[in-house]
């Protein structure tokens, strides 16, 4: 079979968003932020005489993770946490929580809004969001009576029922995913993992709930991957690894966990996938059953994709299908860089019958 | 209803006998569909094959190959192909390649639904792995018929003819 592993390495380096202390544009952004929160607090609670709440950052999300890919539809998203030294039980409202971060944060661009899980300060060039900073707000474990994070989650507006402390583990989380598999095995998985973020940014409306979740697509790939590699060289434990067929091996097998879920009357094919750590949630809860009939589809059309990329003699084919399934960024090479160069040809005359 | 409603539109692949496999593109098969012997005024045709031998593997794919030109003669049961023309395309596709288009071998139809090599054409074609000058072990041989279309394998080392399975 033909070498199609190069043109996925070659995918992968054309998508993968380095890690986030890797990418000095993102870490000024950020490093602005969190100075102007420390300056917005001391500022609101001074004026207020009283004492400053203390707090410390962490960064979280994919970038953390070494799953970010390159945005092709929608902004750079930078995400941090900020613990407050506090307990969650002596703020029964944990949006009130929150507004300490909205209101130093408010008015540092022309957007700043308090959403369901985070505050979100977006940056905009000519008229476009470029990218936005979300800050997830937690009651630090250390002054929890029970020893857990807890994340401040509700709107300004929310009904109380809304507004809730949720036990959550990003660390934790950040932390599997960073042990999952290790060396070259791991390195394999979190390409999986960017794959699939691209196949969905390529595939799917970025509207509401229309496509799955990058968490989530990182988590069934963190439940259904296993390393799919060759060994070619025993004395020097040498593997060419298959990222072809590592990622068939879990699209196959997020196709083969849709299903049938019962509830009051009514049915519903569903992928349901939970959060290894609390909150221990459905990562695709919030699609509609519309939506998920949708991801199903489309998980089917690159599994098709994937075969005949698998099943192809020629490389340039293959590229083109993948091509196809991926956008620009998977390259198709030159039906000349397939191939071994020949010497001349010299042919004489022929007579058939 | 004419037979060639059997001939194979989809890319054919044929199986190696040491591994690797050979693919006739679709759009291959669409430039020598004129030319299947279907009906008895149709001339035996035939040309040459040209191709990529794939990096890292066995593999082949067939990406050009020539039609009757001038100097061919045929008639309804022979093909003569003049060495001049083809050699020219040969030339021409190797060098605009960066030389990885290279000669494979030759084509010819038979009238006829399934397709088996005359006493003339066998004897051509192990000619043809003595005399001819190219850079591998083997050429392909094919003889389209008017159901199917067939691929032999020689091994200019061995002398040997291998008529390859389709996947
Ligand atoms: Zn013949």
């Amino acid at each position: 079979m033909a070498d199609i592993q190069k043109y996925f390495t070659k995918f992968h380096e054309a998508i993968k968003l380095k890690r986030f202390e890797e990418n000095s544009t993102l870490v000024e952004k950020r490093d602005i932020i969190l100075n102007k929160l420390a300056a917005g607090l001391k500022k609101n609670f001074e004026d207020k005489d009283e004492s400053v709440p203390k707090y410390n950052w962490f960064n979280q999300g994919s970038y953390e993770m070494g799953t970010g890919i390159k945005p092709i539809n929608s902004d750079y998203d930078i995400d941090v946490g900020i613990s407050f030294k506090i307990a969650k039980d002596d703020y029964s409202d944990p949006v009130d929580v929150k507004k300490w971060v909205y209101e130093a944060l408010v008015g540092h661009t022309k957007r700043v809004e308090v959403r369901r899980p985070c505050v979100t300060v977006f940056y905009q060039k000519e008229g476009e969001t470029e990218y936005h900073v979300d800050l997830a707000v937690y009651s630090d474990e250390e002054c929890n009576s029970d020893g857990k994070k807890y994340l401040a989650k509700g709107k300004l507006n929310s009904s109380s029922n809304n507004k809730v402390w949720d036990h959550s583990e990003p660390c934790k989380l950040t932390n599997l995913i960073n042990d999952h598999y290790s060396g070259d095995d791991h390195k394999q998985f979190v390409r999986v993992v960017r794959y699939l973020k691209r196949w969905k940014d390529n595939n799917f409306k970025i509207d509401g709930n229309a496509a799955p979740i990058g968490i989530g697509l990182t988590i069934t790939s963190y439940d259904y991957y296993t390393p799919k590699k060759d060994l070619v060289d025993v004395f020097a434990n040498k593997y060419n690894y298959n990222d072809l067929s590592a990622l068939k091996n879990v699209v196959i097998r997020m196709i083969s966990c849709f299903a049938t879920y019962y509830d009051n009357g009514t049915s519903s094919e569903r992928l349901k996938t939970y959060l290894p750590v609390e909150p221990r949630c459905d990562v695709f809860e919030k699609m509609t059953d519309n939506q998920m009939a949708d991801f199903k589809k489309q998980l089917n059309a690159l599994l098709d994709a994937l075969n005949i990329a698998e099943d192809e003699v020629d490389p340039v084919a293959a590229c083109e299908s993948l091509q196809k399934i991926f956008g620009d960024d998977f390259p198709v090479p030159e039906k000349s860089d397939t191939a071994q160069k020949k010497g001349p040809a010299i042919i004489t005359s022929s007579a058939s019958a | 209803m004419s037979v060639t409603d059997n001939l194979p539109t989809n890319q054919i692949v044929y199986l190696r006998p040491k591994g690797g496999r050979v693919l006739i593109p679709e759009v291959i098969l669409a430039s020598i569909a004129p030319y299947v012997q279907n009906s008895w005024n149709k001339p035996e045709a035939g040309g040459v094959i040209m191709g990529r031998y794939i990096k890292d593997c066995e593999d082949i794919v067939v990406d050009k190959i020539t039609l009757p030109m001038l100097g061919d003669k045929s008639g309804r049961f022979s093909f003569f192909r003049n060495k001049k023309s083809h050699q020219k395309v040969i030339d021409h596709e190797w060098e605009a390649s960066n030389y990885t288009c290279t000669y494979l071998g030759g084509w010819h139809t038979h009238p006829e639904p399934v397709p088996t090599p005359s006493f003339v054409d066998k004897n051509d074609w192990k000619r043809n792995m003595k005399q001819d000058f190219f850079d591998s072990n083997c050429l392909f041989f094919m003889i389209v018929g008017t159901a199917e279309i067939r691929l032999w394998e020689g091994n200019k080392h061995k002398n040997s003819l291998t008529a390859l399975n389709r996947i």
